[in-house]
């Protein structure tokens, strides 16, 4: 247990060190950072549809967080988040304008389609990389780009609103995600998240699979003499994982932007992935780190009109939070020197 | 007829010339990955380099001055990278990745921070970098002339670069440090060769010739920046340096190849077909790449070894596991 605190006592100070060199940066441009932190957190907390409008920001990236951390618990990069992200929410889309189903039914069958999109978009690379070794996380990658064209060209060559420019036509109201509060789009899909991550959490620690995936992630070795067959599982969590991402963008869909926009959710895959790993890989802890980002992204809309610093300049200060801490982890992990192995361990 | 007139001394020419600036970054890359470190994070590099070597042209009007801006910044992340990554052991896919984001979002609020705009630079009195005009070469080949003529030095360069790094890694000193180091550390260890100092001279070669292959992206044929201009490449250098296992002959295959697929879909486009599936056509040839030669190198051996293993050990294990 005071394992874990110091592990956790490690994060905060990799966040200190890193705002402190954000400030740093921040002065360089000739800003004060005080005032954009102050701004930040005015535009993330400041009234009720600002914190509705944080947590409208935390949903996506804690779902995305949670890909990441089925992918990275059981030893997998999935770098293509975004890209499952895409065509999830694509998918979501496309059974919400033109699958007329009953209430109820329809957003339940909307949000299946997105997942198994985001698993079948993550399928080749995971086929390839528990077969043949392919790097997962170059392979995701570039399937990011594929993904987000691809989900481009269909919408604006095949499935255009007349007369809209590059969105699907809306979705019907059958296959919305209910809203929670009146006053925002916040919506179901913060509750399925939350969920979402308390029963990951659960798998991990409770089940026999969690745990053999655990193990696969830690020591594959080990677990493969131990008689794990470790391409199966490595491929079904890259599977999950990608279904997951592919969940992210059928909530973001459903539930937020009711049609599929070009560019509808940038880099919310990409600040899961940090999440996951700020939070070491737990599900619980990803909750967190998702509401620290999604206040980032939210209080960083004020920043383009009261300041002269651009909203990239989060970008910037979780870069170097990630840079920090994966620092830290090392400096207290310099004793036991397993010299060349290399791996993010959880 | 008309699709024959896609194929042509223009198309070879454009093919060069798209080649080159991926030729630089995965020549890179071969220093890192000969060292025997998995460098994703060649794509930041290449994207500082575009950056500040527009900054330090419009600054001092001069192209070169702008190159060595360039080269400084991507040098200034390969350093990060070095010192994060041989000297902290951090993961280098977590560091590479990290360095990624913060060259974007570095890139973009400095635009913001100086030049008050968002998206691109265009104009400002950005000084491109010269073409060479080679004394001689439309006597000598007439019509022809375009491919050996014409070029932006860092085209050059990046050609020049495969020979001379094929000599360095098979005659110099170094060239085999760096090899033993990626290879054999253990080795290296014996012989008393100092992995922590290889690695980071293999780091900043890389750094080096990133932030070349960046200067040519902003500088070269468009000189303007855009946000996240690099879109990819570097990415796609990774992968040729995966398949390549990065010996320069082959990457050098591995980049002409991508280098057409740029070059041949730009054409596809004045055709008409969507541009949104030509703009993923050369995402999809290294996809592509990747996954049909690690098809092939798959570790037979390693897997063949694994795979008794196992069966022994279940063999032994026999009653725990059917009580499964």
């Amino acid at each position: 247990m005071s394992d874990k605190l110091r592990a956790f006592s490690g994060q905060i100070v990799a966040v200190l060190i890193a705002l402190a060199m954000g400030a740093v940066i921040i002065m360089l441009i000739d800003e004060s950072p005080i005032k954009v932190f102050m701004t930040l957190m005015r535009g993330a907390f400041g009234d009720q549809a600002k914190i509705a409008g944080t947590l409208l920001q935390t949903t996506p990236i804690l779902i995305c967080g949670i890909a990441a951390c089925i992918g990275l618990r059981g030893g997998m990069f999935n770098v293509g988040i975004e890209g499952q992200l895409f065509l999830g929410g694509f998918a979501a889309a496309w059974v919400g304008f033109a699958m007329p189903l009953p209430a109820g039914l329809h957003v339940v069958v909307a949000m299946a389609v997105a997942v198994i999109a985001g698993a079948a978009w993550v399928s080749i690379p995971a086929f390839f990389r528990v077969r043949y070794g392919t790097n997962e996380v170059v392979s995701t990658i570039l399937s990011n780009y594929v993904a987000v064209l691809l989900t481009s060209y269909l919408t604006i060559f095949l499935f255009k609103r007349p007369g809209g420019w590059s969105e699907t036509p809306p979705i019907l109201a059958t296959a919305y995600l209910p809203e929670l509060f009146a006053f925002s789009r916040l919506n179901w899909g913060l509750i399925i998240g939350l969920v979402l991550a308390l029963f990951v959490a659960w798998f991990f620690r409770h089940t026999a699979k969690g745990y053999s995936i655990s193990m696969v992630g830690s020591a594959p070795k080990f677990a493969e003499y131990g008689g794990i067959d470790v391409k199966r599982q490595g491929f079904l969590v890259l599977l999950a994982s990608g279904a997951v991402g592919g969940l992210a963008g059928g909530i973001e869909t459903l539930g937020v932007h009711h049609r599929f926009m070009e560019g509808f959710a940038p880099g919310f895959g990409f600040d899961g992935l940090i999440a996951a790993l700020l939070a070491n890989g737990s599900p619980i802890g990803t909750i967190v780190t998702a509401l620290f980002f999604g206040a980032l992204r939210n209080g960083s809309l004020l920043l383009e009109t009261d300041t002269n610093a651009s909203r990239e300049i989060i970008t910037v200060i979780q870069a170097l939070i990630i840079l920090s801490v994966s620092a830290q982890v090392l400096m207290k992990r310099r004793g036991d020197s397993t010299a060349g192995e290399r791996r993010w361990k959880f | 007829m008309e699709i024959l007139s896609l194929f042509n001394v223009a198309l070879i020419v454009a093919t060069l010339r798209m080649t080159a600036p991926i030729l630089l970054v995965a020549l890179g890359g071969s220093f890192t990955t000969k060292a025997g470190i998995f460098n994703i994070g060649l794509e930041g590099q290449m994207l500082v380099g575009a950056f500040f070597a527009v900054l330090g042209s419009i600054w001092s009007g001069s192209a070169l001055v702008g190159v060595a801006c360039g080269v400084a910044a991507a040098l200034v992340f390969a350093l990060a990278f070095a010192v994060l990554v041989v000297s902290f052991r951090a993961n280098e896919v977590v560091v590479g990745l990290a360095l990624n984001i913060l060259a974007g979002g570095m890139t973009i609020s400095l635009m913001k921070a100086i030049f008050g705009t968002r998206g691109s630079i265009v104009g400002k009195g950005i000084v491109g970098l010269p073409k060479v005009q080679i004394p001689g070469a439309r006597d000598l080949l007439g019509s022809w002339a375009p491919l050996i003529n014409g070029f932006t030095p860092m085209v050059y360069v990046a050609f020049i670069a495969v020979p001379l790094l094929v000599v360095f890694y098979k005659r110099t000193r170094l060239g085999l440090y760096i090899r033993v180091v990626g290879e054999k550390p253990e080795a290296a260890e014996a012989l008393g060769i100092s992995i922590t100092r290889v690695r980071y001279i293999a780091s900043l070669l890389c750094g080096l010739l990133a932030g070349l292959a960046g200067a040519h992206l902003s500088l070269g044929y468009i000189t303007m920046f855009t946000e996240n201009m690099s879109s990819g490449r570097g990415f796609m250098a990774v992968a040729i340096l995966i398949f390549s296992n990065g010996s320069p002959l082959k990457v050098l295959a591995g980049c002409l190849l991508f280098g057409f697929a740029d070059a041949f879909s730009l054409r596809l486009q004045t055709f008409g077909f969507p541009s949104y599936l030509i703009l993923a056509v050369p995402y999809l040839v290294a996809l592509t790449a990747l996954f049909a030669l690690s098809y092939r190198s798959r570790p037979k051996i390693i897997r063949e070894t694994l795979e008794s293993m196992r069966k022994l050990l279940s063999v032994e294990n026999k009653p725990a596991e059917t009580g499964k």
